[in-house]
């Protein structure tokens, strides 16, 4: 006997403002990238201070609001605790806010912004590891979830030591574990997590069956033991350690390049539309960042570290974000305000949930826009890095717009 | 004796849409078969997509309310999903290849 169990979707109402505040997050995100100077290098507590908005504001809040309910479906049983989420959400925002404050205006306050994101994280790991610990069914992307929340973990509290040198003057040599919080936040947890999601997400939305994994288990071994590599470099004090764990992580974005484009091959939905395009985009710029980063490898030019950083997240992490908006929040949406209504009265169909227009039009003047500021930044061009950010501003109004229309849809029918 | 055919639950099953791509899933190739037994028990064997649906229950709920509403006279119905042989979309009809692209 079945019945139709919510245990794994957690409640619209706890998940809604975690897109809600994302979205603005990354409209005001792309309009503070007006007030940055690429010229002035990563060092800068300006670029330091926009990196955590948007990371933590955009990247971290989205993701977070998307695993409440990814989780419970890829591991197929219900969150350990669901109510948490309720607590994540307010403490991520204010520690957010706090640590962006310190790097811009009062040093001081960075060490508590610090303290109230690691609550956070350590609230959002707790649910997420009692829950996959209830998994029957090991896969890899369980896997993958595993080893990226304990990176996470650990570039928290390496990024809180940070926090604690630069606001309460604690001994930490900054410009050396700086290097590997940024590994371990977005090599260890970012990217993995992207690798685990997708291979379930991009098979699940183009209809891919019967292609060979082999690729992404290399790709994730890899990425575990670059990211360790690094880490106990740092520990150590051993540079050529960081260099060669730089190269394994490059080889395991090979690997997982290449898996995406088995998936690719055989996917039976041909279509592209906006989901679709923003993949392509999103894994053109890691394509692009790989390959800066490699060069930076080599030669010590500051231009295109930035530039590799500004592919990797303006490009790679953005795009597959909003790309994946325009599926998960008409979903939400259709599973709170029509599911209880099939097979009584005629309900929508998930892509009719979106304005394809505004979706066109973010798609296409964001894309623009980061290439323009990505060849701006790397030519040391600022007037080319100031027009790609205008044109990122008016994407990102779309996209702020497009979330609204798509948590408003059926609003008034359902008498909300 | 029970006199409930395989098409009727079939006929049944076509009016449950997948929502993300807009098929029903008898034309999806999603429904592997229906056994019917002497008492007028249903079992649907079927399948999904893909492993990890967010809409794996409320398919297999959505089959299982088709049937016990639009065919007279069936007792229990019973949903099994199943993995093997695995979905592919030569499975699907043709105007669901067509429309993806597949064909």
């Amino acid at each position: 006997m079945f019945s139709v169990s919510r245990d794994y979707a957690p409640p619209f109402g706890m998940i809604a403002p975690f897109f809600i505040i994302g979205s603005i997050f990354f409209f005001v995100g792309t309009v503070l990238l007006l007030f940055l100077d690429p010229l002035h290098g990563h060092f800068d507590p300006m670029i330091a201070g926009w990196a955590h908005w948007f990371l933590l504001g955009f990247v971290m809040m989205i993701i977070f609001g998307a695993m409440a309910q990814l989780i419970p479906v890829v591991v197929e049983v219900g969150h350990y605790s669901v109510d948490l989420y309720y607590m994540i959400w307010p403490l991520l925002l204010i520690g957010t806010l706090t640590m962006v404050t310190g790097f811009w205006i009062a040093p001081a306050v960075l060490p508590y912004g610090g303290l109230l994101v690691l609550t956070a994280m350590l609230i959002y790991l707790y649910d997420t590891l009692m829950t996959l610990k209830k998994a029957e069914n090991v896969t890899l992307t369980v896997k993958t979830a595993v080893a990226a929340n304990l990176f996470l973990t650990t570039g928290i509290v390496v990024g809180f030591l940070l926090t604690l040198a630069i606001g309460a003057g604690v001994k930490v040599d900054v410009a050396w574990w700086l290097g590997t919080h940024a590994v371990l936040v977005l090599g260890g947890y970012v990217v993995l997590t992207v690798m685990g999601l997708s291979l379930i997400l991009l098979p699940m939305f183009g209809l891919a069956h019967g292609f060979d994994e082999t690729p992404i288990h290399r790709a994730f071994n890899l990425m575990v033991g670059g990211v360790l590599l690094h880490l106990f470099s740092t520990l150590i004090g051993f540079s050529a350690g960081r260099f060669v764990a730089m190269l394994v992580m490059l080889a395991a974005i090979a690997f997982y390049m290449r898996q995406v484009w088995l998936i690719y091959k055989v996917r039976a939905r041909k279509e592209n539309d906006i989901w679709a395009r923003s993949m392509f985009f999103g894994y053109g710029s890691l394509l692009v960042a790989a390959l800066l980063a490699l060069v930076s490898l080599f030669a010590d030019w500051e231009n295109v570290v930035l530039a590799s950083a500004w592919f990797l997240i303006m490009g790679f992490v953005t795009f597959l974000i909003t790309g994946h908006l325009y599926k998960i929040i008409p979903f939400l949406v259709w599973f709170e305000r029509y599911s209880p209504l099939v097979g009584k009265q005629k309900v929508p169909m998930l892509h009719e949930m979106y304005p394809k227009k505004m979706a066109d039009w973010e798609f296409a003047l964001s894309a623009a826009g980061v290439v323009v500021a990505g060849v701006g930044i790397l030519l040391k061009w600022n007037d080319l890095y100031y027009g790609g950010v205008a044109l990122l501003i008016v994407g990102a109004g779309f996209m702020l717009a497009s979330v609204k229309w798509m948590l408003s849809f059926g609003k008034a029918e359902s008498g909300e | 004796m029970c006199d409930i055919t395989k098409e009727q639950v079939y006929d049944a099953i076509r009016n449950v849409i997948d929502p993300e791509v807009g098929f029903n899933l008898v034309e999806m190739g999603l429904i592997y078969d229906a056994i019917i037994d002497e008492d007028c028990n249903v079992k649907v064997v079927m399948t999904l997509s893909t492993r990890g649906c967010p809409l794996h229950q409320m398919l297999t709920q959505w089959v299982k309310d088709a049937v016990e509403m639009r065919v007279p006279g069936v007792k229990n119905v019973d949903v099994e999903v199943v993995w093997e042989p695995e979905w592919n979309i030569s499975m699907a009809d043709d105007n669901v290849k067509k429309a993806l692209g597949a064909l």
